[in-house]
């Protein structure tokens, strides 16, 4: 009887994890595995995708890293100011989270694109527009723009590591002899690395994966694997199959960073249980 | 070079938080080489601000710090050398106990083998031996503070400061570390101020209590000395149990009380004085006094047997006694010997 009432509680459920999950991984799966893999044998072969993987990687370094130090400070400085003040500025932080990537492109074509408002500002002063856009429609752009969206998902997750943070902790390590220095290299860092490494590969993850904005922004003119995924879909058209084995590769790529940050996070709080 | 009469001496030091009265006015206070210095006061009034200011966290407007015999005015907290017991531990949590405690050895530039044998000798000596490579989020309260008390000594530093070390403990673990703390405090000969708002700590570890009221020392004496003579009605009721009453001058030997007159021994006062009139409660014997003196009949409208002794409540004319005594019988009468009674100022910091 209570088994029965288990089964139908998650059926919802179940259906919906079916349904919209493991049917399309499966379909993509078989798709990719026709012609015994050699789509990507074909995929695999081709400079293209080691282009793509290149740029990607680039991408989501260069915007993982800005982000996190952007993030780092930002959540820091959250931390220390009134509870009242930090709930407003929280709400305005989280709010980048909620918008579509086309958004986010077009506030910043309409900002730093070649007749945005900041480059004619800055033309007013002798910059050339032609040159400063450009910065914008660039692989190092690019990262600028996914920052734009990836520092809040750092700040959500290093505030409560801050706010919770004892900071009796500082006054009796300087108590102790301890320079301003030594007290975040000795007891600030070491307390806040798993969540920091884990912010890390969760934003790499994200910015591996996004298209939207990189598609409004530079077209398919930067070689990302989403775009290169999004040509071959859309415009193309052609190799399905492929089709179907980048995005398991690319799915892959972000388990794997994802799966990084996990362990590599749980094996310091294992490394806390034991002298090190 | 000879040793400092004071280890900590506070010269006149005055500080108050930004556009507030509070914080400590014009406090003159010493702790010997060795000395176990209580500082008492009820929440607020200044005391963890005075260890602050000896810390070095605040800087006093006024007085100076003079700690080892030097002003330590501009020397900022990381080179005082001297050991703090907050109230809240404040372990590292990602630091086992040992790292924990080998911490400032750490930062005084000493090698790993070294300052672990340290660390490890001095848990053993804190009872800790078996615990060094616990995390603090594995040990309990107790552990946790005999951590953080190793942490603040291994280091040899000059003085101890102790902030409400004891209060987040339970009862019974609280007086296990009064000794402990007591016997560490001697074994290292170190001057320790601990501050604390629970009297019976105070009067139970200290060699001297300083008595903190609104960001002023009132007084400074040894704990039997601070009980028998309080120098004004706050001090007298915050030290001990206390009967105090608001009594009138009648005469040489004589105050009345809102419960009668009674006679006490020559005071000194003026007739018509107001003044705190201060009977402890094994001060009230029981019976009639000879000839009568001060004595009273009454009721008993409380009374709690606590083992060794008694405390009990006695009514006259509306008025509750606070009595204790050893004597087990029936009560009727009470007296209260002239030797018994005190006479205070009603309230301030002059002197009695």
């Amino acid at each position: 009887m209570r088994r029965g009432l288990f089964f139908i509680l998650a059926a919802p459920g179940a259906a919906l994890f079916i349904f919209f999950f493991l049917i399309p991984l499966v379909v993509v799966s078989m798709d990719g595995f026709t012609g015994g893999g050699s789509a990507f044998l074909r995929v695999l072969r081709s400079d293209l995708f080691w282009g793509g993987l290149r740029g990607s990687l680039i991408l989501a370094t260069t915007a993982s890293v800005f982000s996190l130090i952007v993030g780092f400070a930002v959540a820091l400085h959250l931390s220390r100011i009134g509870e009242a003040a930090r709930t407003v500025l929280v709400f305005f932080i989280a709010l980048p989270l909620t918008f579509s990537g086309l958004i986010v492109a077009y506030g910043f074509i309409l900002s730093y694109g070649r007749a945005g408002f900041v480059t004619q500002m800055l033309a007013m002063v002798g910059v050339d527009p032609v040159t400063f856009s450009r910065l914008l429609f660039s692989p190092q752009g690019l990262a600028f723009a996914a920052s734009y969206y990836l520092i809040p998902r750092v700040v959500m997750l290093l505030l409560p590591v801050f706010v919770n943070f004892d900071k009796a902790q500082f006054i009796a390590a300087e108590s102790l002899g301890a320079t301003r220095g030594r007290i975040i290299r000795d007891i600030l860092i070491p307390q806040v690395l798993p969540t920091a490494v884990t912010a890390f590969c969760l934003i790499a993850a994200v910015a591996i994966g996004a298209y939207g904005t990189a598609l409004a922004l530079v077209g398919t003119q930067v070689n990302i694997l989403p775009l290169q995924l999004y040509s071959m879909i859309s415009e193309t058209g052609s190799d399905f199959p492929a089709a179907a084995a980048l995005s398991l590769l690319l799915m892959a790529m972000c388990s794997c960073i994802i799966a990084i940050g996990e362990i590599v996070a749980a094996r310091h709080e294992r490394q806390d249980a034991h002298a090190r | 070079m000879s040793e400092p009469e004071y280890t900590i001496a506070l010269e006149g030091v005055t500080f108050t938080y930004p556009g507030t009265d509070i914080g400590v006015h014009d406090v003159t206070l010493g702790i010997r080489p060795g000395e176990l210095l209580a500082v008492i006061g009820p929440s607020g009034c200044g005391k963890s601000t005075l260890l602050k200011i000896i810390a070095g966290f605040v800087q006093p407007s006024h007085g100076r710090v003079i700690i080892g015999g030097k002003d330590a005015a501009g020397i900022p907290p990381r080179q005082r050398n001297i050991g703090i017991v907050f109230q809240t531990y404040t372990l590292f949590p990602h630091m086992t106990a040992w790292e924990n405690v080998a911490y400032p050895l750490k930062l005084r530039g000493q090698d790993q083998a070294s300052r672990r044998a340290k660390a490890v000798d001095i848990l053993g000596r804190v009872g800790l031996g078996t615990q060094t490579e616990k995390l603090p989020a594995q040990l309990s309260g107790g552990q946790q503070q005999r951590v953080a008390l190793a942490r603040a000594l291994v280091f040899d530093p000059q003085a101890l400061l102790l902030d409400e070390p004891l209060s987040a403990l339970d009862a019974a673990l609280r007086v296990e570390m009064r000794d402990e703390i007591r016997r560490l405090q001697r074994m290292h000969h170190i001057a320790t101020m601990h501050i604390t708002h629970d009297q019976e700590e105070a009067l139970s570890m200290a060699d001297r209590v300083a008595v903190m009221q609104n960001g002023r020392l009132v007084q400074v004496d040894r704990p039997r000395d601070i009980y028998a003579r309080p120098v004004n009605r706050e001090v007298a009721d915050f030290i001990g149990q206390a009967n105090l009453w608001t009594g009138h001058i009648t005469g040489p030997t004589n105050v009345d009380t809102p419960f009668g007159a009674l006679t006490t021994l020559p005071h000194g006062r003026n007739t018509g004085d107001t003044v705190a009139v201060l009977v402890r409660p094994e001060g009230l014997l029981l019976g009639r006094g000879p000839g009568g003196v001060n004595s009273f009949t009454g009721t008993v409208t409380r009374d709690r047997f606590l083992g060794s002794f008694r405390r009990f409540d006695f009514e006259i004319g509306g008025v509750t006694l606070l009595g204790e005594t050893g004597d087990m019988g029936e009560i009727a009468a009470i007296y209260i010997p002239p030797t018994s009674i005190q006479l205070l100022p009603e309230t301030g910091s002059a002197q009695s």
